[in-house]
């Protein structure tokens, strides 16, 4: 069943060249798809689109077979960098996007307590951001999306600002975390530039290149969870991806 | 036309850029003498920070009275002008000054450290130049704050209020300000119109100088900027949207500069200190103070004690006056507030409309109220003295409050919302959070510290739009032989008391304004000042290691 479906999208900045061009992308239920490609080519700026929070020069995005016209926290993104508001706790970070989900105070920290409580931060509801790791910050705006009871989750290098450490044990959590029962996620579309990242987390991979960038590649992630990285097929795929990207193509 | 229209611009100009140099000049040596003392920093910039949030207005009567008793009449009030708008301006730049001098990159100071660069020579090719991008775009707001309060001041001296130090016209300072309210005591419309005119071409020349001079000084004194120093082929649209592009990028690097010195990446000046800068700026500050205390006691002893007995009995309703006051202020910067919020919002946000409309808002900014409100209030005056016959001299005096100062927090705002990581606005879209909570969780708590620092300087020129407002008897004598008069407040008592000859009452009720406005700053706008730098910090809400 498809969930997301965009079709035929292109991006061009304002007198400005084109970013991306024919971007035919789609994501089904319970699946995780990354989207990989040299710098340059778009990948942010795909989400983006996606999410509508920029219109796209042409073609539609699809959700539930309705086409997305305006920002919807049934698409959510969680930003490159960790964006967590400094003059909220933590829990008041997450309860801020359930303004408008006619839901009673009370309800609503509930919720909050609970999205926090699903990504490790159990405890630590009434910490600043200041008060926090980097890691921790990261859960904040991993519960504060899925508390918009999003049907899509948009991950925009969502580990690369963490530590190894941090981003690894993220990483082990996060499709568990983001496909709970509890939450209202269907599909994860990640951008990411760590192609071990993309292999450990991914079920399929979109492989964009050029200059504008077009989708070159597909590429199934058949391996069973949870995937260990010293499995040599990890690597086969690994090493698939890398030899899809063409770096010079950015030039 | 008036010839004495030119000169008389060209004075007040002199005066204005006269007293910025002299505030640069000073700046520098004071923010020198910071950094290469932490004694002398710990006493230098928390006195600033304090000074900066007094409204310097409510000296003024008595700033001129010290001057005036000191010095010969004329020469007492072109000094109180001159040292009034100092104040207005100093603080600005000093403080710019200082935090440009504390972010010059360490390997900077140990290339000067390491090739032996005395005083002169590391002031002048490392401190002095790296202080000038931030320098150009604070002479912005200070051009305005020194237009504003210069043209204040010279219709304050120009007027009856000061009848009674120096007879009318024997001691009031000639600039652009006076001579505007001479051609209006005498019904010379034409001479107003050209000197309004001479007034526009002046702001006009210097805010496009200004951008430019600004522009040149970010592409060659700033350190590690994406700035490069751009030629242009000359083409008319280029050339006219340059200034306010220019504004802009500096407007745009105003919370990064001070994301900055907030970081921690400060120099930590441990070198060798500066022993003769340091004193002397101590000898200087200690004089200034026995100069203002030695006055005050003249005046206090120079009044009989029943006199001052009764002043003590007159005590109640004076605070009255001020709390009079103290509502009127607050009425306009409410207004500007509403006024700031919801139309520099909309210009934040749709960038079409704010290129068109934010410079006709920055020259009518550098453009001062006094010298145009008198025509406002000539044409209005038969509609509203009709309309409102009981409350038109309070609808004047809010006018001209508003006039003055509502583009402070304005632009603050404005500033503030361009400084929102976009990853917030992204956020806010993407969970449609509707308009109230945008306003009330994200814009507001950003905008805090803009919003504060705004309100600061929009209440301090309330006061100085009131100040003249409730007493203005020579606004316009062929329409109104009274002028425009609230007598229920208190700058209206200190100036009609000064015109009496009644100083010491002034003085009186201006000490007691003194006090509440330096409880008020440290008590209110400090502490307000402080939550928003320890708590509203927007450039802490994206963290990327």
């Amino acid at each position: 069943m498809v969930v997301l479906d965009c079709q035929e999208l292109s991006y061009r900045f304002p007198n400005s060249k084109t970013i991306f061009v024919d971007i035919n992308l789609y994501t089904a239920k319970d699946e995780l798809v990354a989207v990989v490609g040299p710098t340059g080519t778009g990948k942010s700026t795909l989400l983006r689109v996606i999410a509508h929070l920029i219109p796209p020069t042409t073609g539609r995005v699809f959700l539930d077979g309705v086409e997305v016209r305006r920002p919807s926290s049934r698409i959510s993104l969680v930003h490159q960098s960790i964006a967590t508001f400094p003059w909220m706790t933590a829990l008041e970070n997450v309860r801020l996007v359930l303004s408008d989900k006619n839901m009673t105070e009370d309800e609503a920290i509930q919720l909050s307590k609970k999205m926090l409580s699903l990504v490790g931060l159990e405890g630590a509801e009434n910490l600043y951001p200041k008060e926090m790791s980097g890691g921790m910050r990261q859960r904040v705006a991993l519960a504060r999306a899925l508390g918009a009871s999003p049907e899509v989750l948009l991950l925009d290098e969502p580990f690369v600002h963490l530590d190894e450490l941090t981003a690894n044990e993220i990483r082990k959590e996060v499709h568990e975390l983001v496909f709970n029962p509890e939450t209202t996620l269907k599909s994860v579309v990640l951008v990411s530039h760590n192609l071990h990242e993309v292999v450990q987390l991914a079920d399929r991979v979109y492989i964009m290149n050029g200059s504008p960038a077009r989708i070159t590649d597909v590429v199934r992630i058949d391996l069973p969870r949870p995937r260990d990285e010293r499995d040599p097929l990890f690597y086969d795929y690994v090493d698939t991806l890398y030899r899809g990207l063409d770096i010079r193509s950015i030039r | 036309m008036d010839l004495a229209i030119p000169f008389a611009t060209l004075a007040t100009l002199g005066r204005i850029f006269g007293l910025i140099g002299l505030s640069i000049i000073t700046g520098w040596l004071l923010a020198y003498a910071s950094i290469k003392s932490r004694s002398f920093e710990s006493v230098y910039i928390p006195l600033v920070n304090v000074l900066e949030s007094i409204p310097v207005i409510g000296f003024l009567p008595f700033v001129l009275v010290i001057f005036v008793l000191a010095l010969p009449a004329r020469f007492g009030v072109e000094l109180a002008v001159d040292f009034l708008v100092f104040d207005a301006v100093a603080w600005n730049i000093w403080i710019g000054t200082y935090q440009a001098f504390k972010t010059v990159p360490e390997h900077l100071i140990e290339v000067s450290d390491n090739y032996g660069f005395g005083f002169f020579k590391r002031l002048k090719e490392l401190y002095i130049p790296h202080s000038i991008p931030r320098l150009t775009s604070n002479i912005f707001s200070s051009f305005a704050d020194a237009f504003f309060y210069i043209s204040v001041s010279e219709v304050f001296t120009a007027g009856a209020a000061t009848a009674s130090v120096c007879p009318r016209g024997t001691c009031s300072t000639f600039g652009i300000g006076t001579l505007i309210t001479e051609y209006l005591s005498s019904g010379n419309f034409v001479g107003v119109y050209y000197s309004l005119a001479s007034i526009a071409i002046a702001v006009a020349v210097v805010t496009f100088a200004l951008s430019r001079l600004s522009r040149w000084a970010v592409a060659k004194y700033g350190v590690d900027t994406s700035d490069a120093i751009k030629r242009y082929a000359g083409r008319w649209r280029g050339r006219i949207a340059y200034p306010w592009r220019a504004f802009r990028a500096q407007m745009r690097n105003v919370p990064r500069l001070a994301a900055r010195s907030k970081t921690g990446n400060l120099v930590q000046e441990n070198r060798s200190h500066n022993g003769i800068a340091k004193y002397v700026m101590y000898a200087i500050l200690f004089l200034l103070f026995a100069y203002v205390l030695y006055s005050s006691l003249r005046i206090v002893i120079s009044v009989p004690v029943s006199t001052w007995y009764s002043f003590l009995q007159e005590t109640p309703r004076l605070l009255e006056y001020v709390g009079a006051d103290y509502l009127r202020v607050t009425l306009i910067t409410l207004a500007s507030l509403a006024f700031a919020v919801s139309v520099g919002y909309l210009l934040a946000t749709h960038r079409r409309a704010g290129d068109t409309i934010l410079p006709l808002i920055q020259v009518f900014a550098a453009f001062p109220a006094p010298a145009y409100f008198p025509l406002i209030f000539i044409f209005t005056l038969p509609f509203l003295e009709h309309t409102l016959p009981f409350i038109y001299s309070e609808v004047y005096i809010f006018i001209l409050g508003f006039l003055s100062c509502f583009y402070y927090v304005f632009f603050d705002f404005w500033i503030g919302v361009q400084a929102i990581p976009s990853e917030f606005n992204e956020l806010a879209r993407n969970h449609e959070l509707p308009f109230s909570t945008r306003m009330r969780r994200v814009i507001f708590p950003s905008t805090l510290p803009y919003i504060i620092t705004g309100l600061s300087s929009t209440i301090n020129s309330a006061w100085a739009g009131i100040a003249i407002g409730e007493f203005w008897p020579n606004i316009a004598p062929t329409v109104a032989p009274n002028g425009l008069q609230v007598p229920f407040g208190m700058m209206y008592y200190i100036s009609a008391n000064m015109a009496n000859g009644q100083i010491a009452a002034a003085a009186y009720v201006s000490i007691i304004f003194a006090v509440i406005v330096a409880i008020y700053g440290v008590v209110f706008t400090r502490n307000l000042m402080d939550l928003a730098r320890k708590k509203y910090v927007v450039e802490e809400g994206v963290f990327a290691a």
